[in-house]
């Protein structure tokens, strides 16, 4: 770990953690100039990603999905609802970001994070705005039911990337949703069927979809955030370098890789305007990624 | 589309058809079948984990069953600016549900008393001298709830604790039993919950022997507490063992 240096140097001298902690801007650009990172990494590279579906047995839709740390939990309930006038053969989609307490040191109970709110909104602005799921399809009863999808996400551990945790949970969470059987009674309300009871049950009413709906997901969106630092362009940062560098960028592309979102919440200015053609080259790369992994999980919960 | 329409129009959850939910008659010298196919006296399968959360100081989570919960601590750290001066430590608990935690989404129980009675359950088992002036955070997060959740919250939030390296005098191990006509079920899911005619719950601390928390709810007769207090001892002493071998394994891991 010792990296020599010049005589006035205070880092010879000094604890590798001690340094961390007194000059942690020093100790990342050390780091920098060798084109790596703390962990390991190289400057471009994300960290280990993992995803996992129906990690909840109560919601219709789950996943959860782990970027280094970070972790995040996606689960969708199904309720129905009338829907609105302007749109009657359209379904409704509220997403909901979570930071309780657990997940890191900053948030206390009482005192919600600032950035749960906004990453919220970015969430529920990227995943409609792409057109990933078309409300059509969530349309049950024209101008008399619909679905809402209330789809809530949880931060367990946050460690930086948490936009990008989300969104990948949340698009899982929408590949594993399975729209159960159900028929409208009497009453004009909607019940569920139950499966076991299928063949018994069938004559009291003829159920609206015959069997569990998955939703066909057109082009989905994956994104990556990047840290700008002078020159460096670093993939995927923990918390410890989001909390010490200053510019950010986030790219969402769909699987086509058409931009679908571009966010530089302030900081300071870009020199120049090659370092988001450099982030956007890192997305690309990182969406064939994700899709891999997507898809893996996809199969691996269908074998089971 | 949330934000389209500047209200969130009134939504339901779609019930089961045709099935309209009755208490099953539970007469007074029937037995109750467990939905999940357990014996009376059998506990659900306890799956424990140290470190599940990276960013707190000791985290555990714990799955009884359909039950799942996270919990996390934080800590010692500084005492809110508003304390008073204390010479010994303090011990905060906070716990929240998921929204989807519950069969019908937002149907959460109220969780200021759960918060309350986890800060009972765990106080005694604390050396809050260990820890002066400053606060221990106990946060935790019920991903899933499927009945006994504050004995698992219990369960879980000593495990944390321990995994913090916060001094205790021993593990804090919490079970309760139902009780519904004649039987008593230990470790009920939630549907055991809504059935049951009163309710016992004892958090101990195995291996001293002591109790530090026992509620009793509902209709008992004195023989019937004994036999319900000896079999929560029991399989508190049970978790207990299961307990320290996960704290072990743990330890032995981080070893290597």
């Amino acid at each position: 770990m010792a990296v020599t240096s010049g005589p006035n140097d205070l880092s010879s001298e000094m604890e590798v953690d001690a340094f961390r902690r007194l000059f942690p801007l020093r100790f990342h650009e050390r780091h920098l100039l060798e084109s790596l990172r703390p962990d390991g990494r190289p400057l471009g590279r994300a960290r280990d990603t993992t995803l996992m579906l129906g990690a909840v047995a109560s919601a219709n839709g789950s996943a959860m999905a782990k970027i280094g740390s970070t972790t995040m939990l996606a689960a969708i309930k199904m309720e129905v609802m009338t829907p609105t006038a302007e749109a009657p053969d359209e379904g409704c989609i509220a997403i909901e970001f979570h930071m309780p307490p657990i997940c890191s040191p900053l948030v206390r109970p009482g005192r919600p994070a600032e950035v749960a709110p906004v990453i919220s909104k970015q969430l529920s602005d990227t995943i409609l705005s792409s057109g990933m799921i078309d409300l059509k399809e969530l349309c049950l009863v024209g101008g008399k039911a619909a679905w809402m999808a209330y789809l809530d996400i949880y931060c367990l551990d946050a460690d930086g990337a948490l936009f990008d945790a989300a969104l990948l949970s949340a698009v899982a969470a929408f590949s594993h949703l399975q729209i159960p059987v159900v028929s409208l009674n009497d009453d004009g309300r909607i019940v569920i069927i139950s499966e076991d009871n299928n063949g018994g049950a069938m004559k009291e009413k003829e159920p609206v979809n015959k069997e569990k709906i998955k939703l066909k997901l057109k082009s989905v969106p994956f994104s990556l955030t990047c840290v700008l630092h002078k020159k460096y362009i670093l993939a995927d940062p923990t918390s410890e370098e989001e909390s010490i560098m200053e510019t950010f960028l986030t790219v969402v592309l769909d699987s086509s890789f058409q931009l679908v979102s571009l966010n530089k919440p302030g900081g300071p200015g870009l020199t120049n305007s090659s370092a988001i053609q450099d982030c956007v080259t890192l997305t690309r790369q990182r969406v064939k990624e994700l899709q891999k992994i997507l898809n893996e999980a996809i199969s691996d919960m269908e074998v089971d | 589309m949330a934000g389209k329409s500047g209200s969130t129009p009134a939504t339901y959850s779609p019930s089961l058809s045709g099935q309209k939910k009755k208490r099953p008659p539970v007469l007074a010298d029937s037995n109750w079948v467990r939905p999940d196919g357990r014996t009376l006296h059998q506990c659900r399968p306890a799956f424990l984990r140290t470190g599940a959360v990276n960013s707190a100081s000791g985290s555990a989570y714990a799955e009884f069953g359909n039950t799942k919960v996270i919990v996390s601590v934080f800590g010692p750290r500084e005492s809110k600016k508003a304390m008073m001066y204390s010479n010994s430590g303090r011990l905060n608990c906070n716990v929240s549900y998921a929204t989807f935690a519950t069969h019908v989404r937002g149907q959460m129980p109220e969780t200021k008393d759960i918060s309350s009675m986890l800060h009972k359950a765990l106080e005694g088992a604390i050396i809050l001298k260990s820890f002066p002036k400053t606060t221990v955070d106990v946060f935790a997060l019920v991903l899933e709830s499927g009945g006994s959740d504050l004995p698992v919250i219990t369960t879980c939030a000593s495990l944390a604790l321990a995994d913090a390296g916060i001094m205790l005098y021993d593990m804090v191990t919490s079970v309760s039993v139902s009780c519904l006509g004649k039987n008593l079920l230990i470790d009920p899911l939630s549907e055991e919950e809504s059935y049951q005619d009163g309710s016992l719950m004892i958090t101990c601390m195995p291996s001293r022997n002591e109790v530090t928390q026992m509620t009793v709810t509902g209709e008992w007769s004195t023989p019937k507490i004994n036999e319900a207090m000896q079999l929560c001892i029991d399989a508190c002493s049970k978790l207990g063992k299961i307990m320290r071998s996960c704290l072990k394994e743990a330890a032995s891991i981080t070893q290597d």
